[in-house]
């Protein structure tokens, strides 16, 4: 009967959740809802509250007000153990003193579940986790990748209606950590579930979710995918703080003088009416790529140029602010040079200057 | 650099272990010089009902109080390891004893053990009548009967594991908290957290404890013996091993006699030493990672 009930039921259901640490509050109303077998990647810096919101669906930590609903089921209150999902922590909390195996198949045994089925169970986990091979082994032998795929496995094992991963590449060295990233985002398409990843690591949101949800002071500032968050930024934080280098943000009447005059606009000259810019409380956003060095426009002085790879990022200063420009490393200007610089219409972000909310854009 | 420590090791440790080696096999009254006897201390010492009820008294004092020590210390430590409310004090209240200068610790049980006035007995009579406990027995004869006087110096013994409870709270206090997290997501009950994660990460630290306890078992019953029961009720209730080689030494002035009863006790604690070693290496092999 709740079967039937229970089937359009998103796997995870976030309303109006609140969370505080003793006296400060931690999560302000936070509402998410995640389709089943799909993966929602937390994005946000340390201290926008997404571990806590990762204890309060675990119910490590209680919502102070809102509902948690797991699975069609309303689990506010409920005991961490009886919520039925699973958790891989940023340090693993592999148990030191049990094998590979007996970790993977702790949450069966203490579940009564007889001994040989929960092997089985552990062994088909780690082949699922690409750890079989270390059944045998202590935590204390394994690599910071192998204790990571241990504790996949351990969180696969009881098959949990959500999946909730707080951090659990950051300890992986930067190799590593983009290695295991494909091989989640694999896993994941293999094995299904509702996941819901935290990380402050934007390339790690990007490649992973399905779906991004951008935390920041324990509010979500805008949930959408990847590609939307990327090119669409909701405020200026997100703006800000989804690609590197950072989109560059500037008063309106800055990024107006900054406008090229285009092919087909030709012949409209700096502070015409057309441009949407007139006013100087709007804030203006464009990604560094979106600068174009030469050519006509203001100029601005190069302060600082930083080589990566095959791009440059160029730090040049105009009407005393900071810009940041990439350009392929080639075309990198002097330091200290005057440079002229100017971006499109098209590649501007309107942001509301006061409240911050996206107004206008690409 | 090491120098003065050496100096000291050798003055205070290796010296006298040494001196105490060679006069186990001598007579020395501290007036005559020291006469070489041979194995006879040792002869004599197992012929010596003192000596006999010592050790007998010993061993039963370690075997039971070092374990119930642990028992305490350990109850103690997962109880109060979490901070709320009256923790701390709780916390204080549990090393305080071991605080305690043993001569006061002792003249204070002195005074709780007194049959007459001691709180303790006073409380055991609440309820009861003509001088009865509440359950209708007389109550504890502390320092005159000789099973209760055994007991009265375990009963003071249990009181002073603030060491014990200081190192196991740091243990439980610095295990990740993390594990207990997950545990608590897996459903785990209190007994399978205990069982499967606390009891066996803590276990090296315990075995630990129980091999240095036992060592000092052999000595913390001196002072009490010395202070409260003066080793009686006589002739020898609670003479400990500590006791009797005090008395032989300094009161009767048998060095060499006292020096053969010191090897006697140091080779039963090597023997306990090594058999709980042997219980415990299995424990710590997994660790050794």
């Amino acid at each position: 009967m709740t079967d039937d009930s229970l089937t359009d039921e998103p796997g995870l259901v976030l309303a109006d959740v609140h969370a505080a640490h003793g006296s400060v509050q931690v999560l302000h109303g936070v509402d998410l809802s995640v389709a089943r077998d799909e993966l929602v990647v937390v994005l946000g810096p340390s201290g926008s509250g997404k571990s806590t919101l990762l204890r309060v669906i675990a119910g490590l930590q209680p919502a102070t007000r809102g509902r948690v609903r797991i699975a069609g089921k309303d689990v506010t209150g409920w005991r961490p153990g009886r919520r039925n999902v699973s958790m891989v922590f940023q340090t693993y909390a592999l148990f030191p003193h049990l094998t590979v195996a007996a970790n993977i198949a702790f949450g069966l045994l203490v579940r009564d579940t007889p001994k040989q089925e929960a092997q089985d169970r552990a062994r088909r986990a780690a082949v699922a986790a690409g750890c079989d091979h270390l059944l045998d082994r202590l935590p204390g032998q394994l690599s910071g990748g192998e204790q990571q795929r241990v504790a996949l496995a351990r969180a696969l094992v009881r098959e949990p209606d959500v999946f909730l991963l707080d951090e659990p590449l950051s300890n992986l060295d930067a190799e590593l950590r983009v290695e295991t990233r494909s091989e989640l985002r694999a896993l994941h398409q293999r094995v299904g579930g509702t996941m819901v990843h935290v990380t402050h690591d934007q390339t790690e949101a990007m490649v992973l979710g399905d779906r991004i949800a951008v935390l920041q002071a324990g509010r979500i500032e805008q949930i959408g995918t990847p590609d939307e968050v990327w090119s669409r930024p909701a405020t200026t934080f997100v703006a800000r703080f989804v690609g590197s280098p950072a989109m560059n943000l500037v008063p309106a009447p800055l990024a107006r003088s900054l406008l090229a005059p285009t092919a087909v606009d030709g012949l409209r000259s700096p502070g015409g009416s057309g441009d949407g810019l007139g006013d100087p409380g709007l804030l203006v956003g464009f990604r560094p790529g979106a600068i174009r060095i030469g050519g006509t426009g203001p100029a601005g002085v190069v302060e600082r140029v930083e080589v990566v790879g095959e791009d440059a990022y160029v730090h040049l200063r105009i009407s005393d602010r900071s810009l940041t420009a990439r350009v392929p490393a080639g075309d990198r200007p002097e330091v200290g040079s005057s440079q002229p610089m100017s971006v499109r219409r098209p590649d501007l972000h309107v942001f509301d200057g006061s409240s911050g909310r996206r107004l206008a854009g690409p | 650099m090491l120098a003065p420590f050496l100096l000291g090791l050798a003055v205070l440790v290796f010296i006298p272990a040494v001196v105490t080696l060679v006069m186990a096999f001598a007579d020395y009254d501290l007036i005559r010089p020291p006469r070489w006897i041979g194995t006879r201390n040792f002869t004599d010492l197992f012929g010596d009902e003192a000596f006999r009820a010592a050790l007998s008294n010993s061993l039963w004092f370690a075997a039971i109080t070092v374990p119930v020590r642990l028992l305490l210390a350990l109850g103690l430590a997962l109880l109060l390891h979490r901070r709320a409310a009256l923790v701390g004090s709780a916390r204080t209240a549990a090393v305080l004893p071991t605080a305690v200068p043993e001569i006061a610790y002792g003249l204070l049980w002195l005074w709780l053990l007194n049959p007459v006035y001691g709180p303790i007995n006073q409380l055991l009579l609440v309820g009861g009548q003509n001088g009865l406990t509440a359950f209708g027995r007389t109550p504890p004869q502390w320092l005159t009967d000789p099973n209760d006087a055994r007991t009265a110096i375990i009963l003071m013994s249990l009181f002073t594991i603030g060491e014990i409870f200081i190192v196991l709270l740091a243990v439980r206090v610095s295990l990740p908290a993390e594990l207990y997290q997950l545990a608590a997501i897996e459903d785990a009950t209190g007994w399978d957290v205990f069982r499967r994660i606390t009891l066996p990460l803590i276990a090296p630290v315990l075995g630990l404890l129980l091999i240095r306890d036992t060592i000092a078992s052999f000595q913390f019953s001196f002072v009490p013996a010395l202070v409260v029961t003066d080793g009686g009720p006589p002739p020898y209730a609670t003479t400990y091993l500590s006791l009797f080689i005090y008395r032989n030494a300094f009161e009767y002035l048998r060095y060499g006699y006292a020096a053969a009863a010191t090897l006697v006790m140091l080779l039963l604690t090597v023997i306990a030493v090594l058999v709980q070693w042997r219980l415990i290496r299995p424990f710590w092999a997994r660790y050794r990672l």
